[in-house]
């Protein structure tokens, strides 16, 4: 194998009354993840009355770990926005990356607001803080 | 023989006792009464460096030949390698071991790809009881470490390992680049040739048959300076006809290729697991590799050695092989506008063909991958 | 071989053609008597008379030439191509004989000093420039101070004189020397001297202000400046190497007493060469500080070496994503009990990015992990308060990671162990099965909250538990290209390594995920694998697991 170039990402942004649709095709990695933050970034900028972020998963390619921290940001300042963030039609392979990472249920679930409603379906997580097990949502669970 | 320490030489007899009885423990995966050999011939007075060559290094040696006749299991194999690896470190920590630095500096590595390292570390460990001041990069150096690491120390030379020939234009690249830096290079290990004819040819400026050897000529006079005007183009000018780059870049393509044309001549390959066709692309790309390393030196013996060694290796593993052969063909045949390929695939085939080996039933190869084989 | 000009003259015998030739002309009789010359002749040898004997009128050379042209004919007295020459005087003459059948010689001489010096000046300047050219690689191909010292004495001692010294500027007390005789090997010491001593070395070794190449007297040079063997001191010169902004030291270049002294282009050629020779030994300088405070920097950054602590048996490997780079964005740690008994706390990462970035955030973690040692019974309560001392407002640089404390019981280990969003944990047993740890939890450093679960599990002799990070089961290559290693084929992989120590499993799993990789891109991948060492021999294996030759 040699090295080929990063496929790269495209963006398609599909507006709505209250919603708002981004399309992701390709990888969103190391060298791409940025321009999913600025084009999420431009979109609330220019829709202060959003409700719903649509990111539309289907056509995404590798995730590395920059794109998943790319996923944490954008679901930082949908939250922060009061905006729903929602990742649709997830390949395979990011669901298993979001489960092993334990991020699942903070970038899926319903809540706008912040804190990552704690997860973790198997027995006690010691020292988890309390609230972390009182939040626990009714949503898809994360690390199953 | 340490210039620091009496005369102390083993005798033959003492040594084959040594060896034996390390093997026994290597062998069994006994790591304390391997060590307990190593340290109690130290404190017998044996010479730390026939300890290290006449006992450690024979039976890494025969490791290596009970591994290719299938009596040691890859688990046991390595086990038995660490716990070399265990002894010749404490060998080196013992006091008699111990050697104030006099001559100069001299950097030892294996060439990147290159996972065994134990040859290397034996020299290391020679050279330092010899009194030179060793930089020891261990297994698998890429090429830049090693510069970095000459331009900040100033050795005298390199001494470079390599056991796997595929490892050599690897190895080549390595050999310019230090080269390129004034540093002379002295090389050692099975890819060279028994005879270090690839050594020569990749104009290295010095091989080495053993450490011993190799000890010798660092202590015999320095290594002359590189040429400097040297261009790796200029060792293998065969290399304008792109054969290697072409077919190495596309290996990947070539052996799915491949792969589906077996399909095709071999029907049972369809009902192969797996893990199964998987092994077998795994030995097509293996063949390619050398393929490729036969084209970059130019050297048509290479390849037929290397076939000719695989077919030993199935046999010994009981694993009929009857495709060998026909896959050479096919090979050569999606190969057919590469003079110089399809000229050492035929060389190959006639190989695999002579009497001792043409009487053998072949069927088709699975693994013949032999990385741990030296 | 006789030029046209002589035979042209001397076909005119007793005419005056060659009595006014510009030419010199002598003719000897068979006798060895002068019986002509020109008027030429006459202002260049007055003493050769007719009548004269012209062996002692004439120099050496061109007597013995006169003799060999009449013992074997003037055809055989010349080299093939090359006519005789010497010379007269203070200059420099060919001389071409015409033998006639009387048996007189004449001896034509071309005065050829101005074509010979400018031949000579030719080659002069071309060796030079041969040699600046030679230098400039030679000095151009290392960034080793050292070997850049030592080039430059060895090609001044060569070239330029009888001896020379490099000295480099330094900030401690003791002056790094490299000295070279002709045909010597370079050697380095320290002279404990002040330089200030040395008229124009303290000046040439500050580069400041800038200083012309200075003679000393050999009779003031110090001890130390002449090297043991080389007998009395001729001359001595001292020049600065410039260097890129920066002194980059001083050449002393030594004559014999013996030798020629420097001439004046002698010395703006030495001036060439030293302002080769310092800008590499700048460049050389530059590097070598650069590399010390990347090594300073890296040393907390680099993977530790592992090895066996308290009973457990611990192996690490760490191949960084660019080969060029020795650190990336994987990291591990074994961190020993503080109390014996106690667990020891390995830990294992990866934070999201490459390279150097990455490489520092790894640091931090680190560091971190370290400060919250002593809670390390609790991995939840790490993991917690990392983090919440890795949120930050501006980014979400997250890390996963594993978190394994280790303690000897008896014969076997006991192990616990917390992933936080890692890949989960490997167990390799005896008898070859290998397991996942039950444990998962979130990653840390981008949410509010990492909750996580704890397993805990028992290792017995020669059992293992594998870390690692997803660069190995991410890595794409094999056979065919573009297929994933993956957590399937490392676990078949782990299945063949049951009872190896952990440096082979290590190794081994190195080993397979590069050449599955071949050429191609790839991410950091690092393994950590803790193991129960084998009580006594390689009893877990009992030599039927199958190698790789499975048909």
């Amino acid at each position: 194998m040699t090295t080929m170039p990063p496929a790269h990402l495209r963006l398609t942004t599909v507006d709505s009354e209250d919603t708002v649709r981004i399309e992701l095709h390709g990888d969103l990695d190391y060298d791409t993840a940025d321009d999913l933050l600025a084009e999420v970034t431009a979109v609330l900028g220019a829709r202060p009355h959003l409700d719903d972020l649509h990111l539309h998963c289907a056509g995404l390619g590798t995730v590395d770990s920059m794109g998943l921290s790319i996923l944490l940001m954008v679901r930082r300042r949908t939250g922060q926005a009061g905006v729903r963030l929602h990742l649709d039609d997830r390949p395979a392979v990011l669901d298993r990356l979001l489960t092993i990472t334990g991020s699942l249920n903070y970038l899926t679930g319903s809540s706008p607001g912040g804190g990552n409603s704690a997860s973790l379906d198997v027995g006690e997580a010691p020292g988890a803080g309390d609230e972390a097990r009182a939040a626990r949502p009714t949503g898809p669970d994360g690390t199953s | 023989m340490s210039i620091h320490t009496p005369h102390r030489a083993a005798t033959g007899d003492t040594v084959g006792q040594l060896a034996d009885d390390l093997w026994t423990a290597v062998s069994a995966g006994d790591e304390r009464t391997a060590t307990e050999v190593v340290l109690g011939a130290l404190e017998r007075g044996v010479d730390p460096e026939s300890v290290l060559l006449d006992v450690i290094a024979r039976v890494q040696g025969k490791v290596g030949e009970e591994w290719a006749a299938n009596r040691l299991s890859v688990a046991q194999e390595h086990a038995a390698t660490a716990i070399n690896e265990r002894a010749v470190a404490a060998l080196s920590l013992h006091p008699a071991a111990r050697t104030a630095p006099t001559r100069g500096r001299i950097t030892v590595a294996c060439v990147d790809g290159e996972w065994h390292a134990l040859p290397a570390r034996l020299l290391a460990e020679v050279l330092t009881l010899r009194g030179w001041r060793v930089d020891y990069l261990g297994a698998q150096v890429p090429g830049p470490h090693l510069i970095a690491h000459l331009h900040r120390t100033n050795s005298d030379a390199v001494a470079l390992s390599s056991s796997i020939a595929t490892r050599l234009p690897t190895a080549h690249a390595a050999i310019t680049a230090c080269q390129a830096i004034g540093v002379p290079v002295l090389v050692g290990g099975a890819a060279f040739g028994p005879d270090g004819r690839y050594a020569f040819l990749l104009d290295a400026d010095a091989w080495a048959p053993d450490a011993r050897a190799a000890a010798d000529r660092l202590a015999a006079g320095p290594l002359p300076r590189p040429r400097r005007d040297h261009q790796q183009l200029d060792d293998l000018p065969h290399l304008a006809d792109q054969e290697y780059t072409l077919i190495t870049r596309n290996s990947a393509a070539l052996v799915r290729t491949v792969f589906t044309a077996l399909e095709a001549a071999f029907p049972a390959l369809r009902t192969y697991s797996e893990l199964q066709r998987e092994h077998t692309a795994e030995d097509l790309a293996h063949i390619v590799e050398f393929l490729g390393t036969a084209l970059y030196l130019g050297d048509e013996d290479l390849f037929a050695s290397f076939i000719t060694w695989t077919a030993q290796i199935l046999t010994a593993r009981g694993v009929p092989a009857r495709s060998l052969p026909p896959t050479l063909s096919i090979l050569a045949a999606e190969l057919k506008d590469f003079p110089r390929a399809v000229c050492i695939l035929e060389h190959g085939t006639a190989a695999l063909t002579r009497p001792d080996h043409g009487s053998r039933p072949y069927a088709p190869v699975d693994r013949s991958t032999a990385e741990s084989a030296s | 071989m006789v030029s046209t000009k002589p035979q042209s003259g001397a076909g005119t015998e007793h005419g005056s053609a060659w009595g006014e030739a510009p030419y010199p002309v002598l003719v000897a009789d068979a006798q060895g008597a002068v019986v002509l010359r020109n008027a030429a002749a006459g202002a260049l040898l007055p003493a050769a008379g007719p009548g004269t004997r012209f062996h002692d009128v004439v120099p050496a050379w061109l007597s013995a030439a006169d003799q060999a042209v009449r013992t074997s004919g003037a055809k055989a007295a010349q080299e093939a191509d090359a006519p005789l020459s010497g010379v007269i005087g203070d200059r420099s003459f060919e001389a071409h004989p015409s033998a006639r059948e009387d048996g007189t010689v004449a001896w034509w001489l071309v005065d050829d000093t101005d074509h010979l010096l400018a031949r000579e000046a030719l080659r002069l300047e071309r060796t030079r420039t041969a040699f600046l050219t030679e230098a400039s690689s030679t000095l151009l191909a290392s960034l080793n101070l050292g070997r850049c010292m030592d080039v430059t004495a060895s090609l001044a001692a060569e070239h330029l004189c009888d001896a020379a010294l490099v000295i480099a500027p330094t900030h401690g007390r003791r002056l790094p020397v490299v000295t070279c005789l002709r045909d010597g090997t370079p050697s380095l010491s320290h002279e404990s001297v002040d330089p200030d001593d040395v008229p124009g070395l303290g000046e040439a070794l500050r580069g400041f202000p800038p200083v012309p190449s200075r003679w000393i007297d050999p009779s003031a040079a110090p001890d130390w400046m002449v090297p043991g063997e080389f007998g009395e001191v001729g001359s001595i010169v001292i020049t600065p190497l410039p260097g890129h902004g920066v002194p980059a030291g001083a050449l002393v270049l030594l004559r014999r007493a013996d030798s020629a002294a420097f001439t004046d282009s002698e010395e703006v050629f030495a001036r060439l060469f030293a302002a080769r020779a310092g800008a590499a030994m700048s460049a050389a300088r530059l590097y070598a500080e650069q590399t010390s405070i990347t090594d300073v920097l890296m040393r907390e950054l680099l993977p530790p070496s592992l090895h066996q602590i308290s009973g457990v048996d611990y192996a690490g490997g760490y191949r960084p994503s660019a080969d060029h780079e020795r650190i990336g964005g994987d990291f591990y740690d074994v961190h020993p009990a503080a109390v014996d008994g106690e667990a020891s706390l390995v830990t294992l990462g990866d934070v999201c990015g490459k390279g150097l970035e990455a490489a520092v955030l790894t640091g931090k973690i680190r560091n971190t992990l370290h400060a919250l040692l002593p809670l390390a019974d609790d991995h939840q309560r790490m993991i917690t308060l990392l983090n919440t001392a890795l949120l930050n407002s501006h980014h979400t640089r997250f890390a996963t990671l594993v978190l394994a404390s280790a303690v000897r019981a008896g014969n076997e280990v006991q192990l616990r162990l917390t992933s936080a969003g890692h890949p989960t944990p490997l167990v390799v047993r005896a008898n070859g099965t290998v397991e996942e740890a039950e444990t998962r939890g979130t990653l840390v450093g981008a949410m509010p909250q990492a909750p996580a679960h704890t397993t805990t599990l028992t290792l017995a002799p020669g059992e293992s538990c594998v870390l690692y990070t997803d660069g190995i089961t991410e890595a794409e290559g094999g056979p065919m290209g573009g297929v994933q290693f993956g957590e399937a084929r490392l676990k078949r992989i782990l299945a063949e390594c049951a009872g190896m120590p952990s440096e082979s499993i290590v190794e081994r799993v190195q080993m397979l995920a590069a050449q599955w990789i071949g050429t191609g891109r790839h991410d950091d991948m690092a393994v950590v694998v803790i193991s129960a060492p084998r009580t006594h021999h390689l009893s877990a294996v009992d030599g039927h697991t199958r190698g790789r030759f499975t048909a």
